[in-house]
């Protein structure tokens, strides 16, 4: 695969050094070209008419389905509910899935499937349980010690945003099955970076984001299992999620529509299949292969300086596509505004919406080195060398 | 300190631009923590040393690591100087409400925001042997120009 030609896809490159994928990853032009394509060629509702116009967009959106159902190998694209983001994919399933038990979460959660979960648990005098990590990987010892029949939901990170670690999801769910529980997953950071095979997975609910998978900002998606969609409450209610209505009373639609009130993003949905085409065109295992091959040239370079220390798990094979770290107890903000303002090398800095890690941690921050498809060697050496220059600045 | 600075610069140019009135509003924020005995919470201090601070660093690293290290230093400095000049400035605005002139009401200095304190045009030229075409004592010849 020649990466050197993707990044051509990508012009905003030649201008600066983007580590910051894990937030919010770059569009290539074709993505760009699609968007563009439907509000010059065909800007209608989709869903409604019966114009030309209108039944492009139909075309379109379910040809976007059909992307996305191949990326992730997903039985029917009907399983698939369009939503805005990974965030509002979990709080849909927090707020129509009837939970009747306990809840167990990793102790790496984002905020978008932790806050819902103690707000559900509080509310509903359920029980949630936290898993924690030994040396940055999770404590499947742990796991199979708390998991009894009294949990009912095991919603977890599948990859995480903090340092890269991947949870054992195959055995984790295989165990939930045993026990009567439900699965889910929160693959904001996994589904952009390595193959997702959902009908061999066999977690019963997936969710996850388009604007971290070269795909456009405010749209992301919740795959389920038909039986467990069929049972699931709307969250929101309006057009399009019914098939007829009197002035007392409605009758539903069929999942996924029931589940996607009013007018949708199409752009968003469109933009999303063409990004699932172009991450499925360079192919998942040669990403997670150059994620590494670069991470690898990082973690060396970080390793080698004095007061450096690295989140997670120690191996980079197990947190390919991040690094995340420490330098002397410095502040984590400062070091990713020098190198902005010095190297034009964009990095997240802070506690990446994982505050409770942190928190219970006692460390204030980290700044993160998350890659992707685009990124090379000379990203990598860019960073070291930058990081080196201001260590001699930060003391 | 750089909070109180960047209070009054921005502030000014919030007058004509929404960019810095939200940074503007920021320091304030900062300022009126700062002179509460309370931490600034908003970070606009640190984020103005990093952005300086990187700035410098692409011309010379080892200016860069002097000013990051002395940074409240430079803004103690800095903010001396901004006080000093907005005395200064004052001092300026009530002599020209007062007295018509800037700088006090016995000067002939120039006054920028009062014309008539402005030297009037010389109407001479410098002659071949350095003296000028006017009137003896009113001008002379200074590198080929007549300057009264």
């Amino acid at each position: 695969m020649n990466f050197d030609k993707i990044r051509q896809d990508f012009p905003i490159l030649n201008k600066v050094t983007y580590l910051d994928s894990a937030c919010m990853s770059l569009k290539p032009i074709q993505v760009i070209d699609k968007i563009n394509e439907y509000y010059k060629e065909y800007p209608g509702c989709g869903g409604r008419g019966m114009h030309s116009i209108s039944k492009k967009v139909d075309e379109e959106v379910l040809n976007a389905r059909k992307e996305i159902q191949k990326l992730l190998n997903i039985k029917k694209e009907d399983q698939i509910v369009f939503s805005k983001n990974t965030t509002e994919s979990l709080n849909l399933v927090y707020n129509g899935l009837k939970i009747n038990g306990g809840i167990i979460t990793t102790d790496k959660e984002h905020n978008s499937n932790l806050v819902p979960v103690i707000r559900l648990c509080k509310k509903n005098g359920l029980k949630h349980t936290t898993i924690g990590s030994k040396d940055g990987i999770f404590d499947l010892e742990e796991f199979k010690e708390k998991m009894n029949r009294d949990v009912k939901l095991v919603s977890m990170v599948h990859t995480s945003n903090l340092d890269g670690s991947t949870i054992p999801a195959k055995e984790i769910i295989k165990i939930a099955h045993e026990n009567g529980a439900l699965t889910m997953l929160d693959g904001a950071q996994s589904a952009p970076h390595k193959e997702i095979d959902l009908k061999k997975l066999d977690v019963d609910l997936f969710a996850c984001s388009g604007h971290k998978m070269l795909g456009p900002t405010g749209i992301g998606m919740l795959y389920g299992k038909e039986e467990i969609l069929d049972k699931m409450e709307q969250f929101i209610l309006g057009g399009e999620t019914v098939t007829n209505s009197t002035y007392n009373s409605y009758e539903i639609e069929k999942v996924p529509n029931r589940f996607e009130a009013g007018l949708q993003h199409y752009s968003g949905i469109i933009g999303f299949g063409e990004a699932c085409r172009y991450l499925r065109k360079v192919g998942m295992d040669n990403i997670v292969k150059q994620e590494l091959k670069v991470n690898q040239i990082i973690d060396d370079g970080l390793r080698n300086i004095e007061g450096v220390s690295i989140l997670g798990p120690e191996d980079v094979g197990l947190r390919p596509g991040i690094t995340s770290f420490n330098y002397k107890n410095k502040d984590v903000h400062q070091i990713a505004l020098l190198l902005d303002h010095s190297k034009k090398i964009m990095m997240r800095s802070g506690q990446h919406c994982v505050h409770s890690w942190f928190n219970k941690h006692n460390i204030k921050g980290s700044v993160r080195a998350s890659l992707y498809l685009y990124n090379n060697e000379e990203d990598a050496n860019k960073l070291v060398d930058g990081f080196k220059q201001v260590t001699k600045i930060l003391g | 300190m750089i909070c109180v600075i960047a209070m009054v610069v921005f502030g000014i140019l919030g007058i004509f631009s929404v960019r810095y009135r939200t940074i503007a509003k920021e320091s304030f924020e900062c300022v009126f923590k700062r002179i509460t005995f309370r931490p600034c919470t908003t970070g606009l201090d640190e984020r103005l040393k990093g952005q300086i601070t990187g700035r410098l660093m692409k011309k010379s690293p080892k200016v860069a690591a002097f000013t990051y290290k002395h940074f409240e230093v430079f803004s103690w400095f800095f903010l001396i100087l901004l006080i000093g000049s907005l005395i200064y400035s004052g001092i300026g605005a009530y002599n020209l409400i007062a007295h018509g002139n800037c700088n006090g009401p016995d000067s002939d200095d120039i006054c920028i925001f009062n014309p008539a304190t402005y030297p009037e045009d010389v109407d001479c030229e410098c002659t071949i042997d350095g003296d000028c075409t006017c009137p003896e004592g009113e001008c002379t010849c200074l590198d080929g120009q007549c300057v009264p």
